[in-house]
């Protein structure tokens, strides 16, 4: 894991020794989360208190016309522990031809509808549950990616991912290519004041066959007790194959999103083969749908409901779980690089085993600050 | 029935998916005005602009069909001064169209080839949404847009070289008209000169300057930050003194605000295109100078 960031980086200040003559100074931007939470939530990525989350450094530069590269530095804090991540150190091509990218390094897999887009950008406090279940709240990895899109009159991009999957995984799990990732995304305006985009993705994690011997025992439900406290990158219920299906539909008057926006999205995703015991009826299950409305430049306002159904592995047999969650939010933004949000969540444990979902809570206040200086990104669709 | 419409919905699926034919130069506006004034100098080629009037070119989202339109296109033509920041590099990063990267002839930035007034050394922290390049809105000084059309000439001539004399044959005599008019838009201006407006941000700064219109109140208290109640209600007592032509505002603002203090100074409200508008009839760049005049011109007879 690490002498692939190494070897990122070392490429990088290679490119950018010899591509010297065309260098600009890398835009740099900070961007701080700061939150109160009233109580922790059963697979909440924020903790209980005051605490910074998703505090992240980057860097981004273009070397010439050729490629752009961008490291990502993340720190997060809460009354227990400080956490730093690299989460982005890649490259990136410019200059393929037929609307080919390729990127090499750590980077945001394309899979899904919210995975790519920056945590900051996102209309709620935290990701939805099957992100936070089923991916870590979202993958990045050390790999290869190679994306396509098609010059056809309807927007149609396709993805090609290879990964460790160390991040996935949270081990070494030893294999030059643990996860690999195929998706396909397609999108277009059916009017003035309305656009759409709808995506597949699939997931394919090895890691779990590697070394299955020594290590599946550690795979069960024991390895969630320490949830809501140690602050976790990977997945906490995996299987073999992932699937996602996400649907994105926007509305704003004439097209003009800067006084009103409606805009409701959906992904569900299904995670196949948890271990060697699961049947084909035995697989992890999830789903949200979101509304969020900007009613006025500086507010918006939103709703989210999803739910997750897991199978909770026990020696050779399983358990089922299923949580839901609902949060109503409300956002001002006093200027374009800060967001005060206030969000109310709501979980709801349907079906439990061996207290797994204990820290599930009824009635949860968040209050939700960021700020971000320099220069930020663009922000997605 | 059912399946004859399925499989026609199937059809115009797939049609839509299919690669394009190789046609005409593919020429991406960010704003309709560059549209209008690639469509003067280049009418053989395909444009389309990803921006509209009733649109504030500040907030547009990077959707799906901008990428697409970025992906075909041989050439790009935006504004520049970071007005389309919060948008087109996402476009182009998304688009992974080489001939449209930032640095490349095919992607032009108007405000890199004239000079553009408002130029911060440093922008100090809460100064609201100001750029060190400057005001974005070059496009309203009927100067600086024919600068700018003898650069997109030059780099039609660049992305579609077997035309190059033809586009260089255009912009002359493009050129030479738009002159004419421009002399005749200031002859028409006279009563203008000198007189006052207040504003919703900077958009019409380059076309006041032109015209010798001077701006007294700007309804925003920060540049892109909305009218508050309280900056309004600042504004009542010296607006009231200055008496000045009109308030104005652009297509895409809301009305709210400017009719506020219409209503408290008793001052006309001015709605006005900030660009072209094709579905409004006003298609060129010289009918949207003849269109604002016109609005203007009828303030000072009706005052």
């Amino acid at each position: 894991m690490k002498s692939t960031l190494l070897r990122t980086l070392s490429l990088a200040v290679f490119v950018a020794g010899t591509a010297q003559a065309e260098l600009s100074a890398p835009d740099i931007s900070l961007t701080i989360d700061a939150y109160h939470k009233s109580t922790d939530t059963a697979l909440g990525g924020r903790t209980e208190g005051w605490g910074l989350s998703h505090t992240e450094l980057a860097l981004k530069q273009q070397f010439g016309n050729l490629m752009s590269g961008k490291l990502t530095a993340v720190m997060e804090a809460n009354e227990e522990e400080t956490d730093f991540s690299i989460e982005e150190a890649y490259l990136q091509t410019l200059s393929l031809p037929a609307g080919m990218t390729l990127r090499g390094g750590r980077f945001l897999s394309d899979i899904g509808y919210l995975n790519g887009q920056h945590p900051h950008a996102d209309s709620f406090v935290e990701r939805p549950l099957l992100y936070r279940a089923f991916l870590g709240g979202h993958y990045y990895d050390d790999g290869l990616g190679l994306s396509l899109v098609m010059p056809t009159d309807l927007y149609w991009r396709i993805s090609a991912e290879a990964f460790d999957g160390d991040q996935l995984s949270e081990t070494d799990s030893g294999r030059t290519v643990g996860t690999w990732a195929l998706s396909t995304s397609l999108g277009g305006d059916l009017s003035d004041s309305q656009s759409w985009q709808a995506g597949f993705s699939y997931l394919r994690n090895r890691t779990l066959e590697a070394g299955e011997h020594d290590e599946h025992d550690h795979h069960d439900h024991h390895d969630h007790e320490e949830e809501g406290h140690g602050h976790s990158h990977g997945a906490e219920y995996t299987g073999k194959h992932m699937y996602l299906a996400d649907l994105v539909w926007k509305w704003a008057p004439q097209g003009n999103n800067r006084n009103q926006q409606l805009t409701l999205s959906a992904e569900y995703a299904r995670v196949t083969d948890p271990n060697e015991y699961a049947s084909s009826q035995e697989y992890h299950e999830g789903w949200y749908g979101s509304a969020v409305y900007r009613f006025a430049p500086q507010w918006s306002a939103g709703l989210r409901h999803g739910r997750i159904d897991v199978q909770m592995g026990h020696d050779d047999h399983f358990h089922e779980g299923a949580l839901e969650e609902t949060a109503v939010m409300l956002a001002w933004n006093p200027s374009h690089t800060q967001t005060l949000r206030l969000q109310y969540t709501h979980q709801n444990v349907l079906q439990d085993w061996d207290d797994t979902f204990d820290a599930a809570a009824d009635d949860v206040l968040t209050l939700q600050y960021i700020i971000s200086f320099g220069a930020h990104d663009a922000h997605s669709f | 029935m059912m399946r004859i419409r399925s499989s026609l919905t199937g059809l115009a699926l797939v049609a839509a998916l299919l690669p394009l034919p190789a046609q005409a130069l593919e020429i991406f506006a960010c704003e309709p005005e560059w549209a209008a004034l690639a469509q003067a100098l280049a009418p053989e080629a395909r444009i389309s602009s990803a921006t509209h009037a009733y649109q504030d070119p500040h907030y547009i989202e990077a959707r799906p069909s901008l990428i697409a339109r970025l992906r075909r296109a041989d050439l790009a033509i935006c504004s520049g001064a970071s007005l389309e920041a919060g948008w087109l590099p996402a476009l182009q990063q998304r688009a992974a169209n080489p001939k449209v990267q930032p640095g490349r002839a095919g992607m032009l930035f108007a405000a890199e080839h004239v000079e553009t007034i408002d130029q911060l050394d440093h922008v100090p922290f809460g100064a609201g949404d100001v750029h060190p390049e400057g005001n974005p809105h070059l496009h309203l000084d009927p100067e600086r847009i024919r600068q700018v059309a003898a650069v997109l000439s030059e780099r039609l001539g660049r992305a579609d070289p077997e035309q190059a004399a033809q586009y260089r044959a255009a912009y002359l005599r493009w050129s030479l008209s738009w002159q004419q008019r421009m002399d005749k838009w200031r002859e028409r201006a006279e009563p203008l000169r000198g007189r006052t407006l207040v504003v919703q941000h900077s958009t019409f700064d380059y076309f006041w300057r032109w015209l010798g219109l001077e701006v007294v109140a700007d309804l925003e208290p920060k540049p892109g930050v909305p009218p508050t109640p309280g900056h309004l209600a600042s504004l009542v007592e010296d607006v009231k003194a200055k008496q000045p032509l009109a308030i104005v505002h652009s297509w895409y603002q809301d009305p709210q605000s400017a009719q506020w203090l219409a209503q408290k100074t008793g001052l006309p409200v001015l709605a006005l295109p900030s660009t072209t508008a094709p579905e409004q009839g006003i298609e060129q760049l010289d009918q949207l100078f003849d269109h604002l005049l016109a609005q203007l011109l009828e303030q000072v007879d009706a005052g």
